[in-house]
């Protein structure tokens, strides 16, 4: 289902929970793993300093200093790695969410995955805060499903099963939903529809009496059906639901509350200036939150194939 | 040991050398070989006699040694007013003793003028403005780079860096395949926000060739898709060449003008290549300096100008606000304190003071632009020009001498600086890095794509499904 | 004595001087190269022109330029000093009646009274910008031993020419020492930095080509000295 992953990592403990997450799938579907770590940002003007990404300290970037990382990663991961042979190991230079997406483009991957920010450290060592600053461009941009694991005790036992779909009913979503179909076709698992009518962007006092909410949840289960449950098909394992509130709130909560083992969803469109929010987009908030994988899909390109899996 | 194996007279030719010289971390073996590089002292003599003409001679010989240059030059105030700071004894003792001395110094000699002449200088040609004879110590450390290079004195980074413009005609190691492949990439990437987005290469004829710094491809790609953003926003028939796009010279601030004359003149190629009406360059200072200004001079064209009229971008967003290319909305404009960079090497070394603040009247708000003091023409140098930001050995004296540039924007109270240069952005993110005074800084192409009105028929269809 | 230093040296003291100073300007303006200064010189008369003048004339005229500006105290010294050094010994009626009996040319002459305060006011200009040198580490550190010669044969005439001028008794002693300093006066010119009195206007008007050419005269206000 997954031929090629793409693992983004430091190497630090922060990471072990979606090392798992990587490692496991790679077994699972047969997928050929590339660990990638990217080591710094390029510094100090034209020179050839770069600032260590787990240290913030300079570094000279030279090719003894990329075989040190590397062989740091084959030792971090040595249990893994012997378990699953064919892992190519890649140490890049530059600024962590361009260089990640140059190597999915030029690997050509079919899935990214990226270790989340553990809540608290969502700012980072970093003045820009780098991790958070990774998901979102990478969760932007990349033309593949980017799979984002940050607590450790999200982790993957053996497959998913039980998924949240979450749709803004963007066009983005669409794609989101194939993938989410899919992956929950292929594990005959469950998957649950889900939307959050979003109190804060209703301005007029009319949009928020209880009759106006009750109209726009009354739309969107409409939505949900009509747009998502209709292409299900024979599929029968799903159930539907909209709530109100917070959208990042709400779906952690139903995520909970069906135990959900991954959570699709797309980077919200309405969230089109993450610079100016200071929580960050609805993803972010919900990776940080979430206590399982969560899968973001933005585009049609590189959805899994089921029928060849 | 005369000349060493990675420091010698010898400028970097291949990429083996290239690599050879990066392997030596920070240049250690590098500055330990150069306490032992011989000077050539003939040909430095002879070198002089050959380009120290009647503006150089004339310049040393008639400094009337006022030391009214001395408060002109930023890093003299903020060495705390050394004396050796001032810039009359900068070159008098540097370049000034070569001269006299007939090309007849010693290692010791060059290595302290090498110092003089990459921490002690940025280039950045203030104090010309204050001399009563009109004396450009900006221009003269320049030349005195050149003459130090030729014999090996110059910092390890600028070495390879101008080894970079002479192997890859880029000042880093962004081959012509990676450049046309991160325009393709980054014409996908926007694809679906901006249908119809392209990032054409080679196209003959067009109205805007477009060239950039090469940190951009390799390190900020997403520079690159603004400016296509931008562009395509303000419909303009534009295209990049596949070869000939790098316009910034690390090679200058070397001082290695056959570098700088292979680097122009590869840029002078594709515009006689591709005959576009005009050529458009990135928001970068010195990468204007090189291939603008001093450009048609190393590429020996007698009259000053490159093949095309070549403009920078702050010129091309004047003129596309004040011609309606592109709309600001007014309810986005910056309403916060901000304030602006004026780089020397467009601002003062060409003329852009006024265009650059007609920029600004559509991007900020009444009344929350405070200007820097002094600026414009007058504005001091970011602290890290000439190639001070680069050089590892010379950090501590760069830092100390972003400390003018922290004064001046804290004394403006501004949040946020805007740098449409690439080195005062970096000299800036530095500084904060170095100085934490919070501030933000920018270039204008973001800033732009936060307020431009997008017409219609350039948003995607169906973006969201959602209820307004 | 008196007659060969007021005739055959004082002639060969004023063609060293002349002929000096032109040759000087001939080598600078000769040794000008458009491709090693990078500036094209010949192919914008108008703009070079223009930035040339701009360039001369804002450090002419007192507190024309910002750096005048900013260093009034010694502007105000500066342009004293060389009141008394270039203008006073033009329009001093002695120097006039002594030229209108070689040449029969002559010119109206300053009051004796205004050009005695103009020389002593140089003089003590002259003094204080010595005296700065010493005081200001930015200048010290750049003064050689040329800068007090340059000086003392500057001020040598204008003293001696004072002296003589206002001693009752028998002047002729001051007179001859005023006659002498006057004549290393004119010959050091062309051969030591008093070449500036020439070259200033070579390398300012230099500069302002260069600004007016090439760096922004041909965009916006051009450089603003
Ligand atoms: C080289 C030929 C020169 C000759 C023959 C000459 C002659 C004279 C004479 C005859 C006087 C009048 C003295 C008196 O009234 O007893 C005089 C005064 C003076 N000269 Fe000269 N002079 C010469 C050069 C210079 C030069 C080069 C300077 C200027 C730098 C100069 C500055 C003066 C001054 C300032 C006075 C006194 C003015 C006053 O206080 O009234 N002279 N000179
Ligand atoms: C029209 C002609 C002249 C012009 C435009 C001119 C201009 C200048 C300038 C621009 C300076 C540098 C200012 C400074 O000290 O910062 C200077 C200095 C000086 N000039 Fe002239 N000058 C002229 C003629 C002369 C003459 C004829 C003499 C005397 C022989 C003279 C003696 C000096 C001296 C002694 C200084 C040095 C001041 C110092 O020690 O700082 N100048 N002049
Ligand atoms: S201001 Fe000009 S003349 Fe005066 S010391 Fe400086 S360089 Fe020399
Ligand atoms: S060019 Fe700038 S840095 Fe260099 S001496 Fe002049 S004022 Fe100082
Ligand atoms: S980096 Fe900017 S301010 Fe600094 S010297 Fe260059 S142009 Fe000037």
């Amino acid at each position: 289902m997954f031929e090629k992953i793409l693992f983004a990592t430091t190497g630090s403990p922060e990471c072990d929970s979606a090392a798992r997450v990587a490692f496991d799938m790679a077994r699972q579907y047969g997928s050929q793993l590339t660990l990638f770590h990217v080591l710094g940002i390029p510094g100090k003007g034209d020179s050839n300093v770069v600032i260590d990404i787990r240290s913030g300290e300079e570094v000279d970037v030279d090719a003894e200093y990329i075989e040190g990382v590397a062989e740091e990663l084959r030792t971090t991961y040595a249990k893994q790695l012997e378990a699953l042979p064919g892992v190519t190991i890649e140490v890049g230079v530059g600024v962590p969410s361009r260089e990640v997406l140059r190597m999915a483009r030029t690997k050509d991957v079919d899935m990214i995955v990226l270790c989340g920010p553990a809540e608290g450290q969502q700012a980072g060592f970093y003045k820009r805060g780098v991790v958070g600053d990774t998901l979102r461009k990478v969760a932007k941009a990349a033309r593949c499903p980017v799979l984002t694991v940050s607590r450790p005790s999200a982790s993957f036992w053996g497959g998913f099963s039980n998924i949240v779909f979450a749709t803004d009913f963007s066009k983005a979503s669409e794609s989101a939903f194939q993938f989410a179909k899919t992956v929950v076709q292929a594990v005959d698992g469950e998957l649950h529809l889900f939307h959050c009518v979003d109190l804060s962007r209703f301005q007029s006092p009319i949009a928020l009496t209880q009759d106006g909410i009750e109209a726009k949840l009354a739309e969107a289960r409409r939505r949900l059906h009509h747009e998502y449950a209709t292409q299900l098909g024979d599929f029968k394992r799903f159930t539907s639901e909209v709530w109100e509130g917070t959208p990042y709130v709400e779906i952690v909560k139903f995520a909970r509350e069906r135990q959900a083992d991954l959570i699709v969803l797309a980077h919200h469109a309405r969230d089109v200036d993450p610079d100016e929010r200071p929580f960050g987009s609805t993803l972010e908030q919900v990776i940080v939150r979430a206590s399982c994988p969560v899968v973001s899909v933005n585009r049609p390109d590189k959805l899994p194939q089921a029928a060849e899996a | 040991m005369p000349e060493g194996i990675f420091c010698n007279k010898k400028p970097i030719n291949t990429e083996a050398e290239l690599k050879a010289l990066l392997s030596d971390t920070r240049g250690t073996k590098y500055y330990e070989e150069m306490l032992s590089l011989e000077v050539d002292r003939e040909k430095l003599w002879a070198t002089i006699q050959k380009t120290c003409k009647s503006r150089t001679q004339t310049w040393l010989d008639v400094c009337a040694r006022c030391g009214l240059c001395a408060d002109s030059c930023f890093l003299y105030l903020v060495n705390d007013c050394k004396p050796e700071q001032v810039p009359s004894y900068k070159i008098q003792s540097t370049l000034g003793e070569m001269v006299r001395r007939k090309g007849d110094v010693d290692n010791a000699f060059m290595r302290h003028a090498m110092e003089v002449a990459w921490s002690q200088c940025t280039c950045c040609n203030r104090c010309a403005m204050y001399c009563p004879h009109g004396i450009d110590m900006g221009v003269m450390m320049g030349y005195t780079r050149g003459l130090l290079y030729s014999q090996g004195f110059v910092p390890w980074e600028l070495k390879i860096g101008a080894g970079m413009h002479r192997v890859y005609r880029a000042q880093m190691d962004v081959t012509t395949e990676d450049w046309v492949e991160t325009c393709e990439w980054m014409a996908e990437e926007q694809q679906d926000d901006w249908p119809g987005l392209e990032i054409p290469v080679d196209k003959e004829d067009a109205d805007i060739m477009y060239t950039c710094n090469a940190r951009e491809p390799k390190h900020y790609p997403e520079d690159l898709a603004e400016a296509a953003i931008l562009f395509h926003i303000a419909g303009e028939n534009w295209t990049v060449p596949s070869e000939g796009w790098e316009q910034t010279s690390l090679s200058m601030f070397a001082g290695d003008w056959e570098a700088c004359k292979l680097q122009v003149e590869n840029v002078y190629a594709a515009i006689d290549r591709l005959k576009p009406k005009r050529v458009i360059g990135t928001e970068c200072g010195h990468a204007h300096r090189a291939t603008v200004i001093e450009g048609p001079y190393w590429a020996g064209r007698p009259d000053g100008q490159p093949p095309a009229p070549y403009i920078h971008y702050v010129q091309w967003v004047a003129e596309a606000l004040r011609t309606g290319k592109l709309k600001i909305d007014p309810a986005k404009r910056i309403k916060q304190t901000v304030t602006y960079q004026d780089s020397c090497n467009y601002i003062r070394n060409w003329g852009l003071a006024e265009t650059a603040r007609e920029i600004l009247t559509y991007l900020v708000e009444p009344g929350y632009l405070v200007e820097m003091t002094p600026n414009k023409e007058h504005n001091y140098c970011c602290g890290g020009g000439g190639g001070f930001n680069g050089i590892g050995k010379f950090r501590p004296q760069r830092n100390k001498a972003l400390l003018t540039k922290r004064d001046q924007i804290l004394a403006t109270g501004a949040k946020l600086v805007i740098a449409p240069c690439h080195n005062c952005w970096d000299a800036i993110r530095d500084l904060e890095e170095e100085y934490h005074i919070h501030i933000d800084w920018s270039f204008l192409k973001p800033l732009l794509l936060k307020m431009v009105i997008i017409p219609d028929h350039l948003k995607p269809q169906d973006e969201e499904g959602d209820e307004e | 004595m008196y007659a060969f230093l007021t005739g055959p040296m004082l002639w060969l003291s004023f063609a060293i001087c002349i002929l000096g100073c032109a040759w000087r300007v001939y080598k600078y303006v000769k040794g000008l190269n458009w491709q090693l200064d990078r500036v094209a010189y010949g192919k914008y008369p108008d703009l070079a022109f223009k930035g040339a003048m701009k360039s001369i004339f804002h450090w002419l005229i007192p507190f024309a330029s910002c750096s005048w500006r900013a260093k009034p105290v010694f502007a105000a010294a500066f342009f004293l000093l060389h009141i008394g050094l270039v203008i006073v010994p033009l329009f001093l009626y002695a120097h006039i009646m002594i030229v209108a009996e070689r040449f029969g040319v002559s010119w109206p002459a300053m009051p004796d009274g205004l050009a005695d305060i103009l020389t002593i006011l140089s003089i003590l200009a002259g003094v204080f910008i010595l005296l700065r040198r010493f005081a200001l580490s930015e200048v010290r550190i750049i003064t050689t031993r040329q800068d007090i010669m340059i000086m003392a044969i500057s001020l040598a005439p204008l003293v001696t020419g004072f002296v003589a001028a206002h001693q009752s008794g028998d002047g002729n002693g001051w007179l001859l020492a005023h006659i002498i300093t006057g004549e290393i006066w004119l010959i050091a010119v062309p051969f030591t930095k008093l070449s500036h009195a020439v070259l200033f206007f070579c390398s300012r008007a230099q500069i302002g080509i260069d600004f007016g050419v090439k760096r922004g005269g041909q965009r916006g206000s051009g450089i603003v000295w």
